[in-house]
């Protein structure tokens, strides 16, 4: 793999935060762009690179492991190198400190913006343009840039106010209402937040599109992702049969919006394993007959469509339940696949961590320790290019960690400008007292 | 002009995964060759149906996956298939192949087979990739979201792991791809480089930021595993509560997201320090005098109302929205996220629009969803093969 990278040469200014901004580019840096993260030693931004800048292991053993799970529960003086939530979208990234508040920030930024093709963000509506870098002034510095912006809920429009994380947004865009458990009110539904997930993807690839068109033509432009637009794009089903049908899709809990019977999820023999099984086809409901040893409520007639067997879906739910609940939840999962039953366990992030599959299959890497996190395993990115070395190539940016060499390289700066602008607080490898406190 | 003006795609996928990737390209300008199998893609039986009226043409899921794109129908187990495949390769700048493996090789569209045609950057859109143990089984979006994704921790301790709404994880899976296989076009128009890029659905979900690739990094630093919380909400005031027309989400669980909510109730005892004080939680009966202050405020007022009042307080609030509710909010209209495709035989219907806004290359549609075998003898005829070549095709089974 000597190829070059496909991004090879593109330089990417990144103000983003939390996870929808953050994956963009982290998608643009796997590619070979180069993504230099700009942060601000005396402002805190929520859930970007941890919960807290100051985190106790009590507070930590508070939290979700998700959220709260820094390497042995103990985050030491910087849980903004080591959180669980978003260590990793920092993999491939370069990160800078400076105050683009003050005016000799805002020149160093503009002037990291001429050296750059790309500058992506997803701050509160506006936070750019009081800064002094709005569309029209970046795009003097530098004409062909290209802009992605990733506002809740657009840049224009009477919703352009609106805050909020994923949640907010999901609910916005019909995602909220659609799951949770069958014949219960919303009321009862749990936070996930898919929207974060695909405004990164719609995002990275808005950018590359921009970059083709860029490339062939010497243009920039500005995109906008509103991630409220970018998570009702995740269901078309209900979308459609609202648009054409006039009919207000609710949660179907784990029934199959394609109409597969059955679909659910069903408890195996040991507590809190469970199995998925979806019968796509009749082909496979009558692999699964079989499998079930052709039992005679199973045989009947009356179910071998799926129309035929969705007006006895609870009670084949019932019976299916009844039998895994019998069974070792990794024995029947692949003794089902071999029958011609799709089906799989439900992970969880124990078993997933050691599935046999990702393993066989090069889904991790080991990064060596460094003062922030043990030596450990990460994820490689999901998409394997046979020729450009694309994956995971340098470890997640510590804070500040690049500051030498986009100051000096990128930049030009030299020794002398460099130490006014340590000493007026722009560079910096932690956060400054504004941020940690006394 | 389109972003991706002169970008031709020949694409073998089927479904929901590889069309939306697909589809994403072609509303960006791409053009998209679709192959469909006799009988067209499976996904042509899917409902919601155009006016509730099942057809082979009238399916949402196959009109919404698949604009902007051309039909071609070939057999690709017929004998004599291979050189129209070949011709078709020889057009593409890229290749979208979604089979499972064996039947991949047995069709001839190996990545080795491709390249030999042509050294164009192809697309593998799998399940399990090309290798380990699971490699030759099955996905449903639920299974899928079951082993890949953060199921396990979804919905309440006392009951089964939930999945998301829709086919949501295969629609993720398809902008990854679409990510991936625009990686690879930017590497061959730029630097020469054709190669393959396999995209394997399982990894994708894996690498999910939605908490999966927190939850396994959580896991491996200390050996906690994420669990399915006991029941939903959380904090003082947080999750989803009742208003007069529906349901807010609402988070007011402390520091400045509490301030603001304070604010905006505007009622003096909120301001009470002892809201501030996470032992408070532990009180039911300043609990219950919370919930009688919050729902005297929200039950008397539409989602709308709220939503207004908490973008002005900058409250983290937002309304529980159906599909039905935007579709007809006019705001959502305004900004585009609906849209209209003319259908040669159905006329205009209603389309979900775009999601994303490109100012120098906008998204757009230029053509509904194909008829099946629509465009076949125009592409047949556009890779060389003369009227009499075409009828042979036909007559021998190979095209439709």
């Amino acid at each position: 793999m000597t190829a070059p990278l496909p991004l090879n040469g593109i330089r990417v200014v990144d103000f983003s935060i939390v996870w929808a901004g953050q994956s963009v580019t982290m998608y643009l840096a796997d590619l070979g762009a180069e993504v230099i993260k700009v942060e601000n030693p005396r402002i805190w931004n929520p859930l970007t690179r941890a919960s807290a800048a100051r985190l106790t292991p009590q507070m930590c053993l508070a939290l979700p492991p998700w959220l709260g799970g820094h390497p042995n529960n103990d985050p030491g003086p910087r849980p903004w190198n080591n959180s669980p939530a978003f260590i990793h979208i920092l993999r491939n990234k370069k990160s800078f400190t400076v105050d683009s508040r003050t005016a000799e920030g805002l020149t160093i930024v503009q002037s990291l913006v001429a050296r750059s093709d790309v500058l992506v963000e997803n701050l509160p509506v506006g936070t750019l343009d009081k800064l002094g870098l709005d569309d029209a002034t970046l795009q003097s510095v530098r004409p062909d840039l290209v802009i992605l912006h990733q506002p809740s809920f657009g840049r224009h429009g009477d919703y352009r106010d609106g805050r909020g994380y994923g949640s907010h947004m999901d609910a916005v865009a019909g995602s909220t209402i659609l799951r949770g458990y069958r014949g219960t009110a919303p009321l009862s539904n749990v936070q996930i937040v898919p929207g974060d997930f695909t405004a990164g993807l719609h995002g990275a690839v808005a950018v590359l599109a921009a970059l083709r068109h860029r490339r062939r033509t010497g243009e920039g432009q500005v995109i906008e992702v509103s991630q409220a637009d970018s998570s009702a794009c995740q269901f078309p089903q209900a979308a459609l049969d609202a648009a054409w049908n006039g009919r207000a899709s609710g949660t179907l809990g784990n029934r199959s919006v394609e109409g597969f019977v059955p679909n659910g999820v069903f408890p195996c023999r040991a507590p809190g394993d469970w199995i998925a099984i979806s019968c796509r086809t009749d082909e496979e409901w009558a692999a699964l007959v079989r499998f079930l040893g052709a039992p005679a409520w199973a045989e009947d007639g009356a179910l071998a469509t799926a129309d035929g067997r969705a007006q006895h879906e609870d009670a084949i739910e019932l019976r299916l339940a009844d039998f895994t609940a019998g069974h070792d939840q990794i024995k029947l999962f692949h003794a089902l696949q071999d029958a011609g039953v799709t089906a799989g366990p439900v992970l969880s992030a124990a078993q997933a961590a050691n599935d046999p599959h990702l393993r066989a299959t090069g889904a991790w890497t080991t990064l060596p320790a460094t003062d922030d996190y043990p030596e450990t395993e990460w994820a490689v990115p999901p998409y394997r290019f046979s020729e450009s070395p694309v994956g995971l190539r340098t470890p997640p940016c510590l804070f500040g960690e690049h500051n030498e060499y986009v100051y000096r390289e990128v930049l030009g700066l030299g020794d002398e400008e460099i130490e006014e602008l340590r000493a007026a607080g722009h560079i910096s490898d932690t956060y400054g007292l504004e941020v940690l406190g006394p | 002009m389109d972003a991706l003006e002169g970008l031709t795609v020949l694409d073998f996928s089927s479904h929901i995964a590889g069309p939306y990737a697909t589809k994403l390209l072609a509303d960006l300008g791409a053009r998209v060759i679709k192959v469909e199998r006799p009988g067209g893609d499976p996904s042509r039986g899917l409902g919601p149906w155009l006016g509730d009226t099942p057809g082979v043409e009238r399916s949402g899921t196959y009109q919404y996956l698949n604009t902007n794109k051309d039909s071609i129908v070939l057999d690709l187990t017929a004998p004599g298939v291979e050189p129209v495949v070949e011709r078709l390769v020889n057009m593409a700048g890229l290749v979208v192949v979604a089979f499972p493996p064996e039947t991949r090789t047995k069709l001839g569209l190996d990545y080795e087979r491709i390249r030999h045609t042509k050294d164009v950057p192809v697309l593998e859109v799998s399940n399990f990739g090309n290798s380990g143990p699971y490699r030759d089984y099955r996905l449903s979006d639920t299974v899928l979201y079951a082993m890949g994704s953060e199921m396990f921790s979804h919905g309440t301790a006392d009951r089964e792991p939930l999945k998301m709404g829709g086919t949501a994880a295969l629609i993720q899976c398809g902008a990854m791809a679409a990510i991936a296989a625009l990686g690879a076009v930017y590497g061959h128009e730029a630097h020469g480089i054709g190669q393959l890029v396999e995209v394997p659905l399982f990894d994708v979900q894996i690498n999910n930021v939605d908490r999966r690739i927190s939850a396994i990094l959580a896991y491996r630093f200390t050996g906690r595993v994420n669990g399915r919380p006991l029941s939903a909400g959380g904090g003082l005031f947080s999750g989803v509560h009742p208003c007069a027309d529906g349901y807010v989400e609402v988070t007011a669980a402390g520091g400045e997201y509490w301030k603001r909510f304070a604010e905006m109730v505007g009622d003096p005892a909120l301001q009470d320090p002892k809201w501030l004080n996470p032992a408070t939680l532990g009180d039911p009966e300043a609990r219950a005098e919370l919930d009688a202050i919050a729902y005297g405020w929200l039950l008397p007022k539409t989602r709308l109302e709220i939503w207004t009042e908490a973008r002005k307080a900058r409250a983290l609030i937002a309304p529980l929205f159906t599909a039905v509710d935007l579709y007809n909010d006019p705001v959502f209209r305004q900004r585009g996220l609906w849209t209209e495709v003319e259908h040669a035989v159905l006329g205009k219907f209603p389309m979900l629009g775009r999601p994303y806004s490109l100012e120098g290359t906008p998204w757009r549609i230029r053509t509904a969803a194909p008829m099946l075998g629509e465009h076949t003898d125009a592409i047949l005829a556009e890779a060389g093969f003369n009227a009499a070549e075409i009828a042979a095709l036909r007559t021998a089974g190979v095209a439709a």
